[in-house]
């Protein structure tokens, strides 16, 4: 059997202990739907060209420099050597500065996973590493140049291995505080909670990730197929919202109660009861015994 | 604040239903951002589009998305119509499933979104449904067309919010036993366990974004400075930075090693 090709090789160093290590590509994207740029008077494709602003003549790749703007339309121009000598030399190291409970760990830090396995001679002080921190509940933080980036990377047990994850740095990362501030801070409580829980008792089921399937490249197929052969498609009925008077009687008719209740007004709550009778698509979840774990927390 | 909702539609449970916005959790616009420049005219370099037959330019307005059906043929798809593909999952999150929040590994997780509540309207049912999947400590799962993809997505109570997550595709993730496959299944050496632990427990601390900080954009943006002062007094060379380097050496006695580092951390008085 091939090993698969490491992206990276280096060490991993706590304390006085490092022992060689590598890492690995965990996940990759696949390809989505492609469309064509056109241009609609022609329906001939557009290229991309990039010129100067002012004279408009095209601009050879060479030549494309970055510039950081300083006062309006003066620029400090950075080289790519110059550039490049901001970032530290690589010593190959994951240095782990820190340990974080699992507990707090902020996901939307997250950047690209990394398997994070031993490189050849003994994985004693891996093994070590691993149960320690399963053990202790904790992951760990190293930096690192990784690709000529500096990196911060969060280092959790995962199986028999570890997991890298780069970690997004802080100025990327928007508030959810700020994101949600304008929320005014509603706390439900009573009926409407304990319907809401019952509803999602009615729903509960385990998720397999990996067998999920895209339908929408199908969709536009058909979309396409309907606009050659002339037909527009059938338009799509807009969700109503719920009426805030009536969701106590939808969160009811949702969790099966209130059924009985006299007669079945038409509400706007009530008005997508059709919509949910008729979906004939495939459920998301298939009902799976053995769902994944994390195995971090 | 306001930003512009990348996303707009509904979520749904049930019979419940509230309008929604979505925006994504991360964001470039704090980074130093860079202009292209033409080096020879130091002008800014823009982009544009030009049409591949006749070579002129092409306004913005007439960009339109194309469908390949042959080698030269296409089928022209204004977004409207794109909007009015047949699945319910481009203006709809119907919370299909729950489950308990420990079972979706976060290996799955892609892309953070922050959703909240888009109309006084639904803020109650939009509350209903994140303190129930809080109170449950349980994770909804839907579909979402998002990006020209219909993703699997999962959806968090995030404190007056819900985070939103799109998930991984089945063949995107790897398998993890062709890497992991060469260690072997001994647990770790029960001498050296309270040692790991001791060392673990005394670097352990809480969550804080200083973790996250980026170097190397203050240095550049440190050069930038430099260059700056430099435009109006004799440029100065700009020097590279020190490089730390400890070279890691490979440690043949653990336990030793191991000791030294719970030494030396008890000296530092942490």
């Amino acid at each position: 059997m091939v090993s698969p090709r490491a992206n990276w090789k280096g060490f991993i160093k706590f304390g006085e202990v490092s022992c060689p290590v590598a890492l690995y590509t965990a996940a990759s994207s696949s390809e989505r739907i492609a469309f064509n740029t056109l241009n609609r008077k022609t329906g001939n494709r557009v290229k991309r060209e990039f010129v100067d602003s002012e004279t408009g003549n095209p601009v050879e790749r060479d030549d494309q420099v970055k510039g950081y703007e300083i006062d309006n339309g003066q620029y400090i121009v950075l080289e790519p050597d110059e550039v490049a000598a901001a970032v530290p030399e690589s010593n190959k190291t994951l240095n782990i500065e820190a340990y974080i409970p699992c507990s707090q760990i902020d996901t939307t830090y997250f950047d690209k996973p990394y398997y994070l396995a031993p490189d050849k001679m003994g994985s004693d002080a891996f093994v070590l590493l691993r149960d320690g921190m399963k053990n202790e509940k904790v992951a760990a933080i190293a930096r690192t140049v990784l690709f000529r980036r500096m990196r911060t990377l969060l280092i959790r047990p995962h199986g028999k291995g570890l997991i890298a994850n780069t970690l997004n740095f802080d100025y990327e990362v928007r508030s959810s505080a700020k994101a949600f501030e304008d929320m005014p801070d509603l706390k439900i409580e009573g009926e409407m909670l304990e319907l809401a829980e019952h509803i999602i008792g009615t729903k509960k089921g385990s998720f397999d990730a990996s067998t999920f399937d895209d339908r929408y490249e199908a969709a536009v197929a058909e979309l396409v197929k309907a606009k050659i052969e002339g037909r527009s498609l059938p338009k799509r009925k807009a969700p109503v919202a719920s009426k805030p008077s009536d969701l106590l009687q939808a969160l009811r008719e949702s969790a099966g109660l209130g059924a009985k209740e006299a007669q079945p007004k038409r509400t706007a709550a009530n008005v997508n009861k059709g919509a949910v009778r008729q979906k004939a698509a495939k459920p998301v979840a298939k009902p799976k015994a053995a769902a994944a774990t994390r195995r971090a927390g | 604040m306001a930003v512009r909702p990348y996303w707009k539609g509904y979520l749904k449970l049930s019979l419940v239903t509230c309008p929604v916005q979505m925006m994504p959790a991360t964001s470039e616009n704090e980074k130093v951002r860079f202009h292209t420049l033409n080096r020879q005219t130091q002008n800014r370099v823009v982009s544009h589009y030009v049409d591949s037959v006749t070579g002129k330019e092409v306004e913005e307005e007439d960009e339109v998305k194309g469908y390949q059906r042959g080698e030269d043929e296409y089928i022209i798809l204004e977004d409207e119509e794109l909007e009015n593909v047949a699945l319910d999952s481009t203006k709809t999150i119907d919370i299909s499933t729950f489950t308990p929040r420990d079972t979706i590994e976060w290996i799955w997780l892609d892309t953070p979104y922050y959703l909240s509540p888009n109309d006084p309207v639904g803020q109650e049912a939009f509350s209903v449904i994140r303190d129930a999947m809080q109170s449950q400590d349980m994770v909804g799962i839907s579909r979402l067309v998002i990006t020209r993809r219909e993703r699997a997505v999962m959806i968090e109570p995030r404190g007056k919010g819900i985070v939103l997550w799109t998930l991984r595709y089945g063949d995107e993730v790897r398998d993890e036993e062709t890497y992991f496959e060469g260690i072997g299944d001994e647990k770790a050496d029960s001498d050296m366990m309270p040692l790991i632990q001791q060392l673990i427990k005394k670097q352990t601390q809480d969550w804080t974004p200083k973790l996250v900080v980026d170097p190397v954009q203050d240095r550049l943006l440190d050069i930038i400075n430099m260059k700056k002062k430099a435009l109006k007094k004799p440029s100065k060379s700009t020097t590279k930075a020190p490089v730390s380097s400890p070279t890691p050496h490979n440690v043949v006695n653990i336990m030793d090693a191991l000791r030294k580092s719970v030494a030396a951390e008890s000296r530092s008085g942490k």
